[in-house]
């Protein structure tokens, strides 16, 4: 075994020149998907963050069924009081209890239907961004204050500015008329067109009293940066739930299933690209690995006479093939990784990223992900396919007559 | 000889079938309308929600005129008391007596749950639409204890401003509706609404109580009982305005 390692090593440096052009394209092609399934991933991470930062959240805790069908009466009782021991039980601070609602909305001039949000108005800042995207008057001021603040589409829709009233109408949880006159007293602007043409907020308790709630409300809605601890989250939440067979635990992905077809269906879309990348890599590997054994014939064809057996020769072959491939793969994966570092420590900002960015909240400076997955699964791929390849020589010289092969230049 | 009297005979045959024919669909759907309409109304009656885990009930008067103008007051629970419903033409407005405000209900709105219950503010509004925007087709007639049943199919025309791919309507030949069930444009049944306890009231028979129901909700639906209903009756000059919508005697 020994022999053939150093066999191999030999064999490899023959041809310096070749054996290093080899190498640099295997590790080009490395360091080209490391960096880009870097940034892929980056991409798909600032996704993430961006959707669940703006108003949905990471985790939400639901009546059981009200995700498929958010009726009024799917509610949660006492959920101020509910939110308020997770938020001190759990590891999880951004935690803040919701109660959802649909209204015709008036102004003298126009009606719209719209979603209505009761929300805790200390607490939405931390799981949503619509708080902090007030552009005129302020946010709801406390749990009980009578008043409202409104989406900039939806307030101009309805012709409105700060300081003017809204009626509301709808269906409270008891089935009875829900009315209410209430002050406009901030105008938000979140950046994501379904919220600013179509949400109301206000105090949690008003709309509670307006909605005849009661104490009840429909979703405990909770964020964290890192969302690769969400398994961990929502363990440390279903212990605490008091009734898990009522309540259930959603993850994003549950909550927002758009976010994650789009994420996959780029995924593959990017994975085909890599694959022809891949596909090229590998047809220029085989031409190598096939050129070294082909001239090699009548050397393979003397080893075979001295008693070496062919299985042993194939062996050699992939073991060189093995070699080459590991230490091209090793330098590529190096390289790719330090551009990506260098990206993770000083971002990458691409013109026009800005208006795709703020369709999902992103913010327009993109951040490769440094993780063991997205460095290692690229050189994995082009090391299976180089194998594959160099088996293609390796098998041929199975069928070598040594006689015959002497013969060969 | 002969050949004339079979054409005699054709041309009897022939006379007899047209004398025997049967009304359009049109003329079916729009009677069916005139009949539990009349020129003029006057109801009251109850409707119920039935929830699996709750059940309302809401009493309430209602007037109508013609086919395009209709009031619906609430007079209990004491909550929603003096709330109502004004439908003109295609306007519809509701009233609200704790903000003492008439909110006019926009066209975007017209498939959205009416007071809570399974009937769309479009099913409580004018009646007529049925008959002027969709094209009727009889597909069977039966017949049942004796009364012929028409079982109707009406779509509507392409630029009818309506939700439904198609609506089924059994109707028999006293003009009771029993059934009008209302299909998706992908041909699903979406919801069914049922007519029961038909009377003979003024001339009229006119079904007392209709329930209706969500497909996929087999355990919800809403029951309208009416217990008492006068047809042709004079309505006072204003009932159909804004100003008796917001102030009820």
């Amino acid at each position: 075994m020994t022999t053939n390692w150093r066999f191999a090593w030999r064999n490899i440096w023959r041809h310096p020149r070749r054996t290093i052009l080899t190498m640099l394209a295997i590790a080009f092609g490395a360091a080209l998907l490391v960096f880009s399934i870097g940034f892929q991933l980056g991409q798909y991470d600032l996704m993430i963050k961006g959707s669940v930062s703006i108003y949905e959240g990471l985790i939400q805790v639901q009546k059981k069924g009200y995700l498929d069908e958010p009726k009024m009466r799917n509610s949660i009782e006492d959920i101020q009081s509910l939110a308020k021991q997770l938020r001190n039980k759990t590891s999880i601070d951004s935690i803040s209890a919701r109660a959802n609602g649909f209204a015709l909305v008036s102004s003298e001039k126009r009606s719209y239907g719209t979603l209505i949000a009761g929300v805790e108005t200390a607490y939405e800042k931390l799981v949503s961004i619509i708080p902090g995207t007030v552009r005129e008057g302020h946010y709801l001021s406390s749990d009980t204050a009578q008043e409202i603040i409104i989406g900039k589409s939806l307030a101009k829709n309805l012709q409105i500015t700060i300081g003017d009233e809204l009626t509301l109408m709808g269906n409270g949880r008891d089935g009875s008329i829900a009315a209410t006159i209430l002050p406009v007293v901030g105008i938000y602007q979140s950046g994501s067109k379904e919220l600013d043409r179509n949400l109301i907020q206000m105090p949690i308790k008003t709309f509670q009293d307006t909605f005849g709630m009661g104490t009840h409300g429909h979703a405990i809605v909770f964020f964290h940066d890192d969302v690769k601890q969400l398994s961990l989250f929502k363990q440390e939440i279903n212990q605490i739930i008091p009734d898990n067979k009522s309540l259930v635990t959603l993850t994003w992905d549950e909550l927002q299933p758009g976010i994650k077809q789009a994420i996959e269906l780029d995924y593959s879309s990017g994975w085909f690209m890599y694959l022809v990348l891949v596909a090229v890599i590998t047809f220029s590997i085989l031409n190598t690995f096939l050129m070294s054994v082909l001239e090699r014939t009548r050397e393979f064809g003397i080893m075979l006479a001295l008693g070496y057996k062919p299985l042993n020769i194939g062996k050699l072959v992939m073991l060189e093939a093995f070699i080459l491939t590991l230490f091209a793969l090793a330098l590529g994966t190096l390289i790719g990784l330090s551009i990506n570092l260098y990206f993770a420590y000083y971002g990458l900002s691409f013109e026009g990223m800005e208006e795709i960015a703020s369709v999902y909240n992103m913010p327009s400076t993109l951040y490769p992900q440094i993780s063991l997955e997205s460095i290692l699964i690229g050189p994995l791929v082009i090391f299976i396919f180089t194998i594959i390849s160099a088996l293609y020589p390796a098998i041929k010289i199975r069928k070598l007559q040594p006689v015959e092969a002497m013969r060969k230049i | 000889m002969k050949t004339a009297l079979i054409v005699i005979s054709l041309f009897l045959l022939h006379s007899g079938t047209q004398a025997q024919e049967l009304p359009s669909a049109k003329d079916i759907i729009k009677s069916a309308i005139d009949n539990y309409r009349g020129i003029s109304s006057y109801s009251e009656a109850s409707m119920t929600i039935r929830r699996p885990d709750w059940e309302r009930t809401v009493s309430m008067k209602a007037w109508t005129e013609d086919l395009d103008r209709s009031l619906v007051r609430i007079t209990a629970p004491v909550k929603d008391k003096n709330s109502g419903t004004l439908v003109i033409d295609d306007n519809m407005w509701s009233y609200a007596p704790k903000i003492n405000r008439v909110i006019k209900i926009p066209a975007s709105m017209s498939n959205q749950s009416w007071m809570g219950s399974d009937f769309s503010n479009n099913d409580v509004a004018r009646a007529d639409d049925l008959i002027e925007k969709y094209t009727h087709t009889i597909l069977e007639t039966t017949e049942k204890n004796g009364i012929k049943q028409y079982l109707i199919r009406s779509i509507p025309h392409e630029d009818a401003p309506v939700v439904w791919g198609k609506e089924l309507l059994t109707i028999d030949e006293r003009y009771v509706v029993h059934k009008h069930e209302f299909y998706d444009q992908d041909n699903i049944l979406i919801k069914t609404m049922t007519s029961s306890n038909t009377k003979l009231i003024d001339g009229k028979y006119v079904s007392l109580k209709q329930r209706m129901q969500k497909t996929d909700t087999p355990d919800e639906w809403t029951e309208l009982e009416t217990h008492n209903i006068q047809f042709n009756v004079p309505m006072k000059a204003n009932m159909f305005t804004l100003y008796n919508l917001q102030n009820p005697r």
